[in-house]
């Protein structure tokens, strides 16, 4: 199976900060980490490739120093990492972001799967998983919580909503998003740390995967920012728990279960 | 197997050494640092001690250092800590890695999590009565699924309430731990001189405190230490080998640069 895994380097949440003018996330003054869900979609790629042999591709847009990422995609198990960088997709929404990644799989070729993340924690929208498939007009299945192989031409997912879940069979080839539970992601090894320094990541560019430039950046997005806020800062809160230890243990567990802190 | 009172009767310090973080931005130049300060102990005739992830910051694993870097293993001279934040297949990885390289000496902790490390769970273990491992369950699997292979020691904190740190040391050594670590300590303790009067037969290294940052110290036991305490590493380990003639010691955060030839001629 030839999987490629799209992620995305973001701000560490707590250190996020936006430019008053630009209305953007100031990124140079910020630790950048891969987005946390992406952990999740590669450690299913990887897995998958595990149990089905083939080959995970790890695939992301950005700035030079996302290079980063895709290093750390190595090191946690994928065979190669491409990078999509240029100036032409700066400012890309969703829309144009999942354009570029669309053209990137068509030109890698011979892809059966795309996993996501479900969403990044920095814009929070989870429309590029959908958006890839979109422009792939490939079947699409999104927060994923189990993906099994069948046959060689489809998935059996399960997919979480806010009812329960659904398990829905999906035709290869597919883009899927998924979400924390589907798998405890691996650390990455030093023997898998040490092959990521020495590999060699391609940097492709609108021409290498013939995207129109009109369709890129700023002028291929539909989306504009009218105005970006931090959030309010959290007000916390105190509970006093009393009763025996034996009570004051239960309840206490029975808080943190309330708060899905265990 | 080497007897665990085999470094307190041949006066063998037990020297930690932090593995390289798996965020490092130099990880080759670590690795080279650590390379040297592990041949150096190895020299010294004293026993390397690596930490597995401490205070839940993610690093590399001391066997897989010591497997990439063709590092030598002296089975006395090595000891691995294994904590509770691993995978059931990562923790099979490690214990089997250690046997391959002859490495005899674990020190099992529960340990400290972070979001990105996964933690063993109880049925990883076949443990059906408790809802979290601990370094108790991770004892009684060692020794259950690898018998007779490892030394195994556990740690002891004279910070925590004196009952339930004792009673939790009898499920510890009932687990099959034949040695106790302390947590650091800048001065006699109480609750370790209890430790050594219930049990005087099993090895107790105390932990010295070679940092003169007494505020790391702060952090790593949960309780303040005034700031503006005066305090000499080197001084303070030559009174714990007083107060605790009997007791190995475990220097912890120790400067190779300028505390290591010091420490040598301590323990005489």
């Amino acid at each position: 199976m030839k999987i490629v895994v799209c992620i995305k380097q973001v701000p560490a949440s707590n250190d996020a900060k936006i430019d008053p003018e630009t209305k953007r996330i100031i990124r140079d003054a910020v630790k950048s980490i891969m987005n946390p869900f992406d952990n999740y979609a590669l450690e299913e790629g990887v897995r998958l490739r595990e149990k089905l042999g083939g080959e995970v591709i790890a695939l992301t847009m950005g700035p030079p120093s996302a290079e980063a990422v895709l290093r750390e995609a190595i090191a946690l198990g994928v065979d190669s990492g491409i990078l999509l960088s240029d100036r032409a997709f700066g400012g890309s929404d969703t829309w144009a972001t999942s354009y570029a990644l669309a053209k990137a799989i068509e030109r890698i070729g011979q892809v059966d799967l795309v996993i996501c993340g479900k969403q990044a924690i920095d814009g929070d929208t989870a429309q590029v998983g959908p958006g890839i498939a979109a422009h792939l007009d490939w079947q699409q299945a999104t927060y994923l919580m189990e993906i099994k192989p069948t046959d060689k031409n489809t998935i059996l997912t399960k997919r979480l909503h806010e009812n329960g879940y659904d398990i829905c069979e999906v035709t290869l080839p597919a883009v899927v998003t998924v979400v924390k539970g589907i798998n405890t992601p691996r650390v990455p090894t030093l023997k898998g740390r040490l092959a990521s320094l020495k590999a060699e990541i391609p940097t492709w560019k609108p021409e290498d995967i013939s995207a129109k430039t009109e369709q890129l950046g700023l002028n291929g997005s539909p989306t504009r920012v009218v105005k970006t806020e931090p959030p309010a800062p959290r007000t916390s809160s105190t509970i006093k728990i009393e009763g025996t230890p034996a009570q004051c243990a239960k309840e206490l567990v029975r808080q943190l279960r309330l708060r899905s802190i265990v | 197997m080497h007897d665990p009172k085999y470094h307190i009767t041949n006066k063998i310090y037990h020297v930690e050494i932090l593995p390289p973080k798996q965020e490092s931005t130099k990880l080759l130049e670590d690795l080279e640092i650590f390379k040297e300060k592990y041949l150096r102990v190895m020299d010294s005739g004293y026993c390397a001690c690596i930490t597995d992830n401490a205070m839940g910051l993610m690093a590399f694993q001391g066997h897989e250092i010591i497997e990439e870097m063709k590092l030598p293993v002296h089975p006395d001279q090595v000891m691995i800590h294994l904590n509770t934040f691993h995978t059931k297949a990562d923790l099979d990885n490690i214990l089997k890695s250690c046997m391959r390289l002859g490495i005899e000496s674990l020190l099992i902790i529960t340990g400290d999590g972070s979001d990105r490390l996964p933690k063993l769970q109880p049925s990883d273990l076949e443990e059906t009565d408790v809802e979290s491992v601990t370094s108790v369950e991770l004892l009684r699997y060692i020794q259950k699924a690898y018998p007779d292979t490892f030394v195994l020691g556990v740690a002891f904190n004279p910070y925590e309430p004196e009952e339930h740190e004792l009673e939790k040391m009898k499920r510890k050594l009932d687990a099959g731990a034949s040695f106790i670590i302390t947590q650091p300590i800048i001065e006699r303790n109480a609750q370790i001189d209890r430790l050594l009067t219930e049990y005087p037969d099993i090895p107790v290294t105390v932990e010295a405190w070679m940092s003169k940052k007494l505020s790391l110290l702060s952090d790593a036991i949960g309780y303040e230490i005034p700031a503006d305490m005066e305090y000499d590493p080197i001084a303070t380990l030559k009174m714990l080998h007083q107060i605790y003639p009997m007791c190995g010691v475990y220097l912890s955060l120790v400067g190779f640069k300028t505390q290591y030839d010091l420490v040598k001629d301590v323990w005489k």
